[in-house]
């Protein structure tokens, strides 16, 4: 390379990089970036230039002074990368330009050879730069969360729905019958999500009596309770039973690309509770069956579900509701665990007014503080 | 120096390795007049990573953490879709020449100029925002150290030496082995292309599970050693391997390579001359 050119791309680089290093600081935050943070990075150290930094644009100026190649991460809560470097090569110094919105606990770490966890510091940010709601991590590490929970247990509902329906259609009543109660628990856990596709709920979990619109059949799990419990296997059950799991593989699919709020996520959980005091309760969802307990276990383990993935943003804004909510979810699962028979539950024919009306107060009870969190997330 | 010089080499080899493969077979189809496309596509590839980095430093922005690794993870899945199709289109070109309808091949299987231009610019592509950015940062240097650029550019002619060889080891195979050997070695190219492409998506918190390893040999093939940096550079090895990452590595090549091995009506036989 002649002199001449090697000045051009001095000079074009070293304006490239100035330019780099001045980025504009996001609206709403006065302090912005102060200047670089300097780090440097030996084959044994990892020296960052300050501990601390306002929350917004972040610009880390990281030299190597070893002789290997070495990398510069900068990590949030659980190893999320919030940014890094890579090919920071012997004797070169690269930025690290990242946007920090939320205040916090961070760790930065340096790379010598890039391999393993590097060498590791503690790093704050103080304050946090306004953001919307949606781009804020914590909510949205709240519901992917969620959908994980979510996903895990329709992987289980998929092959228990499908050994209940095999044995209906193998004419196996008593082994349907024991499935039936045991299929529905995933399906319980999640309905919110099920509902939340309006047309699939009410041919997966209607009743005889709703309202249908002319020429559409009452289909689903409690038309083949029905069948089991009340009428005998009807010609039309392989039909009803093979309609049901095309229902449930169709809620699958449309279930992996499902975008909820954190809104969608406190409502769906006050949501199954109000399932429990009007469906469980009553005894008017399994009527044939009878074994509402089942659903009533699985309804408060959904609701229990989406406010754990929720848990991180309810203690960040309201640091008192979270006991409250552990001590009346353990309240209604006391008392559930009363009526346990082995695997499964006491028939709802076999409760009492009283046990029914312990059980509205402890829902009750629990419902309160359940229905605060869509607040106290949103605020 | 050392450590600078791998760091051009990986990424050198990364851009140098599928466009020689294509250089080889066109010149081994007797298609030397599609060969300005090759570079069309590597220029325009250089030019857009230069040209990018420029215009972001002009305009005193960066692109965020996550867009950089979605940009670099989306271009590496779309090339891994081109260089798969390059495989089963030179296997198609293969059985036509032992069938000796080398006349008819010209019409029949005339590659799309565009789609020259696209793959030889993916595979410079990939990488090039990357490297430019690098370039960049070690020409600063050179302001008190030429020592980083030297190596740097160094890495660079090593990585086309290397390419170039590759080149003419391939070109003097007899045509049969020549496909099977290249086609083989790029169906494992692409899989490394695809596991690095998931690996960036990880990374940019697209795909979760970026610390859930299926295996860690970083101690027995440390990623700055010359021979982690070849694996790294010609298959894209990971010594840190997600369980994503090998996931679809193993996909790929489990659906891939039988499908590319599975006999041809004619056996692709001929004697080179």
């Amino acid at each position: 390379m002649s002199r001449t050119s090697r000045v051009a791309v001095l000079v074009t680089a070293s304006a490239a990089l100035a330019a780099c290093t001045s980025t504009a600081p996001p609206a709403g935050d006065a302090a912005g970036a102060g200047g670089p943070i300097a780090v440097t990075a030996a084959d044994d150290r990892c020296e960052v230039g300050a501990t601390e930094a306002p929350a917004g644009t972040i610009t880390f100026s990281v030299r190597n002074t070893g002789s290997k190649i070495t990398e510069f991460y900068l990590y949030g809560t659980g190893g999320r990368i919030m940014g890094e470097v890579e090919n920071i090569g012997p004797g070169l110094t690269r930025n690290l330009i990242v946007e920090v919105p939320d205040g916090g606990s961070y760790t930065t770490a340096c790379k010598p050879g890039m391999v393993g966890d590097g060498i590791q510091a503690p790093f704050t940010v103080t304050g946090s730069a306004t953001r919307s709601v949606d781009e804020n991590t914590r909510l949205a590490e709240a519901t992917t969360g969620y959908h994980r929970w979510v996903t895990s247990q329709i992987e289980a509902l998929v092959p228990k729905t499908q050994e209940f329906v095999d044995a209906v259609k193998a004419g196996d009543v008593d082994t349907a019958k024991a499935l039936f109660p045991v299929a529905r628990t995933y399906w319980e856990r999640i309905e919110p999500v099920a509902e939340s596709f309006g047309d699939i709920d009410p041919k997966i979990d209607g009743r005889e009596d709703d309202e249908r619109d002319p020429g559409v059949q009452f289909t689903g799990y409690h038309r083949l309770e029905k069948d089991l419990w009340v009428d005998g296997l009807q010609p039309d059950a392989p039909a009803m039973a093979d309609q049901l799991m095309a229902d449930i593989r169709d809620l699958e699919s449309r279930t992996a690309t499902v975008e909820l709020t954190p809104v969608q996520l406190a409502n769906g959980a006050k949501e199954l509770l109000d399932e429990v005091a009007t469906g469980k309760i009553t005894g008017e969802e399994d009527r044939y069956s009878h074994t509402d307990l089942w659903d009533f276990k699985a309804n408060v383990e959904g609701s229990q579900g989406a406010v754990a993935a929720l848990r991180p943003v309810i203690d960040e804004k309201d640091p008192t509701l979270g006991p409250v909510l552990d001590e009346r979810f353990a309240a209604v699962d006391a008392l559930l665990e009363e009526y346990r028979v082995g695997d499964g539950y006491r028939l709802y024919t076999d409760l009492t007014e009283d046990d029914t009306r312990r059980m509205a107060e402890a829902v009750d009870a629990l419902g309160e503080p359940v229905s605060q969190v869509a607040a106290v997330v949103t605020s | 120096m050392l450590g600078n010089a791998l760091i051009g080499l990986r990424e050198g080899l990364e851009a140098a390795l599928v466009v020689s493969i294509l250089v080889a077979f066109l010149v081994r189809t007797d298609r030397r007049s599609e060969l300005p496309k090759v570079w069309l596509g590597v220029g325009i590839a250089i030019a857009v990573s230069v040209g990018v980095t420029l215009a972001l430093a002009l305009a005193q922005q960066q692109l965020t953490f996550e867009a950089q690794e979605a940009f670099g993870g989306i271009l590496s899945i779309i090339a891994v879709g081109f260089v798969t199709w390059m495989i089963f289109w030179m296997r198609r070109v293969a059985r036509s020449i032992s069938a000796e309808l080398r006349g008819k091949l010209e019409g029949a299987l005339a590659m799309g100029p565009v789609a020259v231009v696209v793959m030889a610019g993916l595979a410079v592509g990939r990488e090039g925002l990357e490297t430019a950015l690098f370039f960049f940062t070690a020409a600063q240097a050179a302001g008190e150290t030429t020592q980083p650029l030297i190596g740097f550019l160094i890495g660079i002619a090593i990585a086309i030496a290397l390419a170039y060889l590759i080149y003419r080891g391939a070109i003097s195979l007899n045509l049969g082995r020549f496909f099977t050997i290249t086609g083989v070695l790029l169906i494992f190219v692409a899989a490394g292309i695809l596991a690095y492409g998931m690996h960036d998506l990880q990374e940019a918190g697209i795909v979760p599970g970026l610390t859930t390893l299926a295996f860690d040999v970083s101690t027995a093939v440390p990623p700055d050693s010359w021979y982690g940096t070849l694996l790294k550079g010609i298959f894209n090895f990971s010594p840190q391997t997600t369980v994503a990452e090998a996931i679809v590595w193993v996909a790929y090549v489990a659906v891939v390579l039988p499908l590319f091995l599975r006999p041809q009506r004619t056996r692709a036989a001929i004697p080179t001359t």
